[in-house]
């Protein structure tokens, strides 16, 4: 017996699969296949593609090895920019965390970057670094030390005065209360912003690609697909994308459930 | 709640012994101190680096603020005065593109997404967190919604809508709403357990316990979340305008032209830090501005 959570989870799912299928085949031949596109007319526009069609679109991206290269491509990108800006960003926040006049130090630049939306700098960096990974990996990088400095300053932050005070009393020294109390307690709140920041990392890195757009990435097909118009490689690559979002997700819960076993659970 | 006062007691009083070892004085000496340090290394490294066209000096930065806002440009370069000019500077004027009305353009957008994409974000959510029935349905389709990045959407909304201003304000809803949705979800549904089992016993029931129960308990929570939703609102803005727009910050930044032939043109870094810093300045005061509402709003909370 199936429990109501599930039941309904697929009677969801399924309603808006059949909606989908029910929406295109009404749509067949119904809706324009004509498309002004501002400076030309395209023809053969599927608005909406069957189900049939999309099947087959994505058994040539995969068989032409297309969607697999792009996969690889900008998962590569985010994991390398993800890597390289938690590393930064979490050693700087316990940093900060910890040192009230470093906490000044870096405040003016901290809040600098938290305000700036991240794809603005990728122009810059293109002058800096040039096309192609470095300014891509770094974009990200940037926006993930962001994310998670902030993330590691506010985990060393919530650590109750009073456990430190206990600790001290005991005899603790300050390298031991900042290795068995407060990186401990801040762990679950860094752990959290590593997961917003990988999310908003495929968000970014995306749209990198989209608006330089080369080379084999899932933003290049995008570009690609928009340019033909070819829908439904366009909706397979946004269901990709879409997939991968939820994947790292899914692995940043798993990492976070395995890592805080230790904790006392409330509910 | 008693658990969360104590939390807050303890982490101000942390604070407080903070401010004791750095009293504000002293503090906001060091702010300065830091901002003018990282400026002087910049400024070292662009004298040394001596290519303006990669690291612009301040100066020059200064001098394309003064073009990109409309002063400058008619003065003719005295002999000798530093003039600051490049593709992309000439590009813009060619356009009669501004800061100031880059920037009130963008805001416009964000602005717009915040007021119809917050509301949409507050009915799911509410929803959501209220019936648990609508939960179980919603949200597995809300995650693959979710999931989705918003930009990567743009190209397929311009085919159904054509170049128009919707298909780029339809990403920055979306993308607002969806932010708005999980605080609203979490508020509403972690008051759910205490406060309303009370109110329940006391008798109050729909629309009563909705009014005067779950969305004031739910307010600090959603109107926290409504700071995340404003950065994701200027980040969608920005790259929407980078990736189709005329205008916009995104435009300035790129250097105008069609999508598919923008950053082909030499970009100029002075324009691109004045953009950043403009966005950044724009960002922080919206912020503060959500900041000073929120604490206006909630005042009763911590009381």
């Amino acid at each position: 017996m199936t429990s109501p959570r599930v039941r309904r989870a697929v009677v969801a799912l399924a309603a808006l699969a059949v909606l989908y299928a029910l929406a295109a085949e009404l749509g067949h031949g119904r809706l324009p296949d004509r498309i002004w596109l501002g400076a030309h007319y395209v023809e053969n526009v599927q608005l909406l593609p069957t189900f049939r069609s999309l099947a087959e679109e994505g058994t040539f991206l995969v068989e032409s090895r297309i969607l697999l290269d792009s996969i690889a491509v900008s998962t590569r990108r985010v994991f390398l920019g993800l890597l390289l800006g938690s590393a930064a960003g979490i050693l700087l926040g316990l940093l900060t965390g910890w040192a009230a006049r470093l906490e000044v130090l870096a405040d003016p630049w901290v809040t600098f970057f938290r305000f700036t939306p991240a794809l603005a700098l990728l122009p810059l960096y293109v002058v800096w670094f040039g096309y192609g990974e470095t300014s891509k990996v770094l974009l990200i990088a940037t926006n993930v030390a962001v994310i998670t400095l902030l993330g590691a300053h506010q985990g060393v932050r919530g650590v109750p005065a009073v456990y430190l005070d206990a600790a001290a009393s005991l005899g603790a020294s300050r390298w031991l209360r900042f290795r068995r109390v407060v990186l401990p307690m801040a762990f679950p709140t860094i752990l959290a912003s590593v997961r917003i920041a990988a999310g908003l990392a495929w968000v970014t890195i995306v749209v990198a690609e989209l608006i330089d757009a080369r080379m084999p990435s899932l933003g290049y097909l995008l570009a690609l697909a928009g340019a033909y118009p070819r829908v439904p490689t366009m909706l397979i690559g946004i269901a990709t994308v879409g997939a991968l979002v939820l994947l790292f997700d899914l692995l940043a819960l798993l990492l976070y459930a395995q890592a805080t076993r230790w904790m006392e659970r409330v509910a | 709640m008693a658990i969360r006062g104590e939390w807050r007691r303890t982490r101000k009083s942390w604070r407080r012994s903070a401010d004791r070892w750095w009293p504000i004085a002293r503090r906001s000496w060091l702010w300065l101190i830091s901002l003018a340090a990282l400026l002087a290394a910049y400024t070292l490294v662009a004298r040394v680096v001596a290519r303006p066209d990669i690291v612009p000096e301040p100066r020059d930065i200064a001098d394309a603020f003064r073009t990109l806002v409309g002063r400058g440009v008619q003065l003719a370069a005295p002999e000798g005065h530093h003039h600051h000019s490049s593709d992309q500077v000439e590009t813009l004027l060619m356009q009669g593109v501004t800061l100031q009305a880059a920037l009130a353009v963008s805001t416009a957008r964000v602005l717009f997404g915040l007021l119809v994409g917050v509301p949409l974000g507050l009915l799911v959510g509410l929803l959501m967190g209220w019936s648990r029935r609508a939960d179980d349905y919603l949200h597995p389709v809300f995650i693959l919604v979710r999931s989705v990045p918003p930009l990567a959407l743009i190209t397929y909304i311009m085919l159904w809508l054509g170049h128009s201003e919707a298909h780029r304000l339809i990403p920055i809803v979306y993308a607002v709403a969806v932010t708005a949705v999980i605080p609203t979800y979490h508020g509403v549904r972690d008051v759910a357990a205490k406060y309303v089992v009370a109110a329940r016993s006391l008798g109050a029931r729909g629309r009563l316990l909705l009014t005067r129960v779950v969305l004031p308990a739910a307010g600090p929570a959603v109107l926290g979340g409504l700071r995340y939703s404003l950065a994701i609102a200027w980040m969608t803005a920005v790259g929407a305008e980078m990736l189709m727009a005329e205008n916009g910050m995104g435009n300035l930044l790129v250097g105008g032209g069609m999508w598919s032939s923008r950053l082909q043109t030499r970009s100029d870094p002075a324009v691109i830090i004045v953009g950043i810093v403009s966005l950044a300045a724009a960002g922080w005061a919206m912020d503060a501005g959500l900041r000073m509402l929120t604490a206006r709003l909630t005042r009763w909370v911590s009381g």
